[in-house]
C-alpha cells in the first residue's frame, strides 16, 4: 500500500520518503483521521459482528485495521502486505500481545497460501487517489471471489465518485499559465505535459460552482474488475453565475453493514484527508450562468500497457441559449 | 490554450540536400557510425495508401497528384518545426489507417498531441529523411542567399560556412538521437513493471544513477526548482547584473534541467551556450530553447558530462545548479568538478563560487512529539516499532530558526574554482556555544549557504552568512539555505538523535553552556549518489562524548 501510494507525490517528495522505510506515508495515513477514525468506528462498534469471526485485512500495512478487529472481538485475523512494512507490524502485533490472534503474511495476495479456506470478513483500505488510481481494489475482489465465505462482508463495501465543476482562475495560472512565462521565458512545452496531469490538491467548498454529481458507484459485493474501466455521462447544475476553470471528482466510502452505517466522504466540503480531491483542468474557461448546465461525459479505463496508470478522458459541452459562451471540448489526462 | 507562436525553421538544415550529402562524405570517418547510412534499398511508404517509392520527393508528388495533399505546402504553411514535421506525418498516417480523411483546414492543434511522436509505421524511412525536404522558405531565404553571395568573394567566411553547417548538422543529428530516444523512453516506459523492484535489486550490476537521471524527468521536481525564487532569482541575478562576464563567452550549463540557466546567459549576451543533462527533461529544454529563439545560441547534448563529446574544448564560464539535499546529497558536484578539471579556461569562472556549510544544534519539543512521540500511541495501540528509521537517516525538513539553540558554526567551505573531489569527503571540528535552556538536544542541522563571485580571485570569509551579504554592499550575489531565510527546496538535512536507546537521563542544557565535537561526511560503499554524516557532540560539563551517524539515500 505505502508503495502504491508514493506515485502521487512529488517525486521529490519519493526520493525522501524511500530514505526512511516508507514511515513518513503510514504516519500521513494514520494521522488521516477521517479514514482511520471511520475504520475504527466502523469495526469496534460493531462487536456484534466480529465476535469469533475470521477477518482478512488486504494491504494491512502497520496492522491498524487488523488490531481494531481483534478489539472488536474477531477469532482471528489474517493479514497481508506485499511492502517490507509487515516486518514492522509484526513488532507492532507482538508489542500490542495479538500475535496469537493475527497472522501476517508477506506478498502478493495471489500467491500467499492463507490458513483458513474461507474467512467471514474482508475489512481493506484499497482506495487510491480518485479512488481508482493506484488503488488495490483488483487485489481485494481477487480475495473476495476466493476467500469471502457465502454471506460474508466486506467493510467498506460501496464507493462512490462524485465530480462538480469549480472556479479556480488563481490557481490555474499559477500551476498552468506558469509555463507561458518562466523567467520571460516562453516554457509551453512542459504546459502541454502540466494540462494532461490531473493534480490532487485540497478544492475549498467556496470554489465549488455546481452541484455534485455522482458518476459511479461501485458495489463491492457485486462488482469486477471489468467495472473499473467505465464511461459515465454526468450533468452538472451550475449553482451561480461564475466560471469553470476545472472539474474535480472525489469519492465517498460506505460501510453498511454495520449496525448504524457508517460513511466518509473525500470531497471538498468536509474535513480533509490525504486523498484530498482530484482536479481536472480544462484547456478553456466556461462561464456559466446559474441554472445552466455542463452535460459531459467521464471515460476512465486503465492504461493498456500500463495498468497502473489510468487513462481519463473528459468530453463536456455548456448548455446554453447565449451563443458567445457556447463551449464544448474534451481533455486526455493520464494518471502516471 | 493559445496558439504557440509560429515557429521558424532555425532547427532545420539550412543548407541545401546537395551541400548537406558533401559535408556527410567529409565527415564519414569521423565517428558518424550512428548515423542511418542513405542506402538505395530505402523504402518510402506513401503517406496516403501502399503505393511504395525509392525517393522521399516521388513519393510525396505522388501524394500531391493522386490525394491532393501537398506535405511540402502543409509544413510550410504550418510553419512546423522538426517535432512539428514528424507528428505530422505521424497524423496523417493514423488519419489513413483508420480511414479517416485529412481535414482541407489541417491546423497545428489536430496533431500537437505528443502521441504523434510515436511512429505509426515501424522504421518509417519518412521519418529519418525529413531533413533531406526542401528548405521551407521564409525569412531566412534572404539571409542565406546574402551569406552565399558573401561567400563567393570571401574564402574565409567559405570556411566558416562549412563549420556553421557542420555545427547545424550535428545538431539536427543530436536532435535525431533524442527523437529516437524520446519515442524509445515513450514506450519503454510504459512496459516497465513498476512493482519490479525487487527484481531490480537482484540484477547483477549496481546502478546508482538510473533512478537519479530518471527522477529529473517529471515536471514537478522542475516546477518545484524554477517556483524556488530564491534559488533561480539568485542565478537570474548574477547573470543578468553581470551581463559583461559574460557577453561574448562560451558558457557550459551542467545538469541544465529545462534550460533556464542557459537561458538566462544566452539572453546575457553569451556566444554560445552548451547545455548537457543525462535525464529525458532535456527533450523539453529542447523545445524551450528553440521557443524562446536561443536554438543558434544553446547547443543541448543529452548525455553524462563525462561521456558526452563537447563541440568545444574549452569553455569561458561553467554554470550549474549542482546542489543537493546536505549540499552533497546526488553527488552531482563531482561532475562538475570533472567537467571543470576538463573544459574551463585557466581563467575561467565558475558559477557559484563558493559554498559556505553550517551546523548547528537544535532543540524542537513540538516535531518530536508529533513525529516521534506520535507512535507511542496510535489509536490506543504501541507502534513504537515505526520509530527506528526516523533516527537512522537524515531528513529534509524547514526548521524554524527559533529551534536553533546556538549561532550556527561556518564547518566547511568549498572554493568551486579549486575543490577536489577528495574535498568532498572530510571531517570537520565544530563548536557551539547554547544561547538557551533546553530540555533536550535533538539533533543538529546542517544547510549551505551559495555565493557568486566576479572573478576567481575574490576572496569570501569562511564564516560569510550569504543573508548578510547584499546588505554589506558587497560584490557579487549570495543565497542562504538556512532557517535565516526564506525557505528554499533543500529545506535543511535534520540529523535526529536518538534519545530511545538512553533511558531516563536528563539531557537538559543551560544556556552559555560549550557544545563540540566532530562532523563527517562520506559516501557509502554500496550506492555513490548517496551519502553518509556522522556527527559527534560533547558539552564542556561531560566526560562522555556521544556519536550518531546518519543516512541519505
Amino acid at each position: 500500500m505505502a508503495d502504491e501510494k508514493m506515485k502521487g507525490m512529488e517525486h521529490s517528495e519519493v526520493h525522501y520518503f524511500n530514505s526512511y522505510n516508507h514511515h513518513g506515508i503510514h504516519e500521513e495515513m494514520l494521522k488521516d483521521e477521517v479514514r482511520t477514525r471511520s475504520y475504527m468506528n466502523a469495526i469496534v462498534q460493531n462487536k456484534h459482528l466480529f465476535k469469533d469471526k475470521i477477518v482478512l485485512d488486504v494491504g494491512c500495512g502497520t496492522s491498524i485495521l487488523s488490531m481494531f478487529a481483534v478489539k472488536a472481538g474477531a477469532k482471528h485475523v489474517i493479514g497481508v502486505d506485499m511492502s517490507t512494512i509487515i516486518e514492522k507490524a509484526r513488532e507492532i502485533v507482538e508489542v500490542n500481545g495479538m500475535s496469537d490472534k493475527i497472522t501476517l503474511l508477506q506478498g502478493k495476495m495471489e500467491e500467499v497460501e492463507l490458513p483458513f479456506p474461507k474467512v467471514d470478513i474482508i475489512i481493506s483500505e484499497w482506495m487510491g487517489y480518485f479512488l481508482l488510481y493506484e488503488s488495490m481494489l483488483d487485489t481485494v475482489l481477487y480475495a473476495r471471489d476466493k476467500y469471502l465465505a457465502p454471506n460474508g462482508l466486506i467493510f467498506p463495501d460501496k464507493a462512490t465518485i462524485f465530480m462538480a465543476g469549480i472556479e479556480d482562475g488563481e490557481y490555474k495560472d499559477e500551476k498552468i499559465g506558469f509555463w507561458d512565462n518562466v523567467y520571460g521565458f516562453d516554457y509551453s512545452p512542459l504546459k502541454h505535459t502540466a494540462l494532461t496531469e490531473p493534480l490532487v490538491d485540497t478544492v475549498e467548498i467556496k470554489a465549488v460552482v455546481t452541484d455534485p454529481t455522482a458518476v459511479l458507484t461501485l458495489d463491492l459485493y457485486t462488482c469486477t474488475t471489468a467495472d473499473l474501466a467505465f464511461t459515465s455521462p454526468f450533468t452538472l447544475d451550475a449553482r451561480r453565475d461564475d466560471f469553470i476553470h476545472a472539474l474535480i471528482a472525489w469519492f465517498d466510502i460506505d460501510f453498511t453493514a454495520c449496525h448504524k452505517p457508517i460513511r466518509f466522504s473525500t470531497g471538498p466540503h468536509t474535513k480533509y484527508t490525504h486523498w484530498k480531491q482530484t482536479v481536472f483542468y480544462l484547456r478553456e474557461v466556461l462561464t456559466v450562468q446559474q441554472g445552466e448546465q455542463v452535460k459531459g461525459v467521464l471515460d476512465n479505463k486503465p492504461n493498456e500497457k500500463n495498468k497502473r496508470d489510468l487513462d481519463v478522458k473528459i468530453s463536456y459541452k455548456l448548455e446554453t441559449e447565449d451563443p458567445t459562451r457556447q463551449a464544448e471540448g474534451s481533455c486526455e489526462y493520464k494518471m502516471c | 490554450m493559445a496558439d504557440p507562436t509560429p515557429k521558424k525553421e532555425t532547427d532545420a538544415p539550412t543548407s541545401s540536400a546537395s551541400s548537406e550529402a558533401d559535408i556527410l562524405d567529409l565527415k564519414d570517418d569521423e565517428g558518424w557510425e550512428d548515423a542511418e547510412p542513405e542506402e538505395d534499398t530505402t523504402q518510402f511508404i506513401s503517406l496516403m495508401d501502399d503505393e511504395v517509392f525509392s525517393d522521399i520527393n516521388q513519393m510525396l508528388k505522388h501524394c500531391k497528384e493522386k490525394h491532393n495533399l501537398d506535405f511540402l505546402d502543409l509544413r510550410q504553411k504550418l510553419a512546423l518545426d522538426f517535432y512539428g514535421n514528424i507528428k505530422l506525418v505521424n497524423f496523417i498516417r493514423s488519419q489513413v489507417h483508420d480511414g479517416k480523411s485529412i481535414p482541407q483546414d489541417l491546423s497545428r492543434k489536430d496533431f500537437e498531441d505528443e502521441k504523434f511522436l510515436k511512429p505509426i509505421l515501424e522504421d518509417d524511412a519518412v521519418l529519418f529523411s525529413l531533413d533531406d525536404l526542401p528548405e521551407v522558405a521564409g525569412a531566412e531565404d534572404s539571409e542565406e542567399n546574402d551569406k552565399a553571395k558573401r561567400m563567393e568573394k570571401d574564402p574565409g567566411a567559405l570556411v566558416a560556412r562549412v563549420s556553421e553547417l557542420e555545427d547545424e548538422l550535428r545538431r539536427v543529428q543530436l536532435q535525431f538521437e533524442s527523437y529516437q530516444n524520446t519515442v524509445k523512453e515513450t514506450l519503454d516506459k510504459k512496459w516497465e513493471d513498476k512493482n519490479g523492484s525487487e527484481k531490480e535489486e537482484t540484477e547483477e550490476k549496481r546502478d546508482d544513477d538510473s533512478h537519479y537521471f530518471s527522477s529529473y524527468s517529471y515536471n514537478d521536481i522542475h516546477e518545484t526548482m524554477l517556483k524556488d525564487t530564491i534559488r533561480t532569482d539568485a542565478y537570474r541575478d548574477f547573470i543578468y547584473n553581470n551581463k559583461d562576464l559574460f557577453a561574448g563567452k562560451v558558457v557550459l550549463d551542467v545538469g541544465c534541467g529545462t534550460g533556464i540557466l542557459s537561458m538566462f546567459c544566452a539572453k546575457a549576451g553569451a556566444s554560445r551556450v552548451i547545455s548537457v543533462d543525462n535525464s529525458a527533461i532535456i527533450d523539453k529544454a529542447r523545445e524551450n530553447i528553440f521557443n524562446n529563439g536561443f536554438a543558434d545560441k544553446i547547443t543541448c547534448l543529452r548525455g553524462k558530462i563525462e561521456e558526452v563529446k563537447l563541440p568545444v574544448d574549452k569553455v569561458d564560464i561553467i554554470v550549474s545548479e549542482w546542489m543537493g539535499y546536505c549540499l552533497l546529497y546526488e553527488a552531482m558536484f563531482d561532475s562538475v568538478i570533472w567537467a571543470r578539471d576538463k573544459y574551463l579556461q585557466p581563467d575561467g569562472l565558475m558559477v557559484p563560487s563558493h559554498i559556505n556549510m553550517w551546523v548547528a544544534p537544535v532543540a524542537d519539543p513540538d516535531y518530536i512529539s508529533d513525529h516521534i512521540a506520535f507512535w507511542r500511541d496510535v489509536y490506543g495501540f504501541d507502534m513504537k516499532s515505526m520509530q527506528a528509521g526516523i533516527h537512522e537517516d537524515a531528513q529534509v525538513l524547514d526548521m524554524p530558526a527559533s529551534t536553533l539553540c546556538s549561532e550556527p558554526f561556518p564547518f566547511l567551505q568549498l572554493s568551486l574554482h579549486t575543490t577536489t573531489v577528495k574535498d568532498l569527503v572530510f571531517k570537520r571540528k565544530w563548536e557551539a556555544k547554547l544561547t538557551k535552556d533546553i530540555d533536550a538536544l535533538d539533533g543538529f542541522i546542517i544547510w549551505f549557504d551559495s555565493f557568486f563571485m566576479r572573478t576567481r580571485q575574490e576572496v569570501v570569509p569562511e564564516n560569510a552568512k550569504a543573508e548578510e551579504w547584499a546588505a554589506s554592499g558587497k560584490k557579487g550575489n549570495a543565497f542562504t539555505t538556512g532557517p535565516g531565510g526564506k525557505v528554499t527546496h533543500w529545506k535543511q538535512g535534520v540529523m535526529l538523535i536518538d534519545s530511545t536507546k538512553e533511558k531516563a537521563e536528563s539531557t537538559a542544557m543551560k544556556a552559555g553552556e560549550q557544545l563540540s565535537g566532530e562532523l563527517e561526511y562520506a559516501v557509502p560503499e554500496d550506492n555513490s549518489r548517496a551519502l553518509n554524516v556522522s556527527m559527534t557532540w560533547k558539552s564542556a560539563s561531560d566526560e562522555k562524548e556521544e556519536s550518531q551517524s546518519w543516512k541519505m539515500r
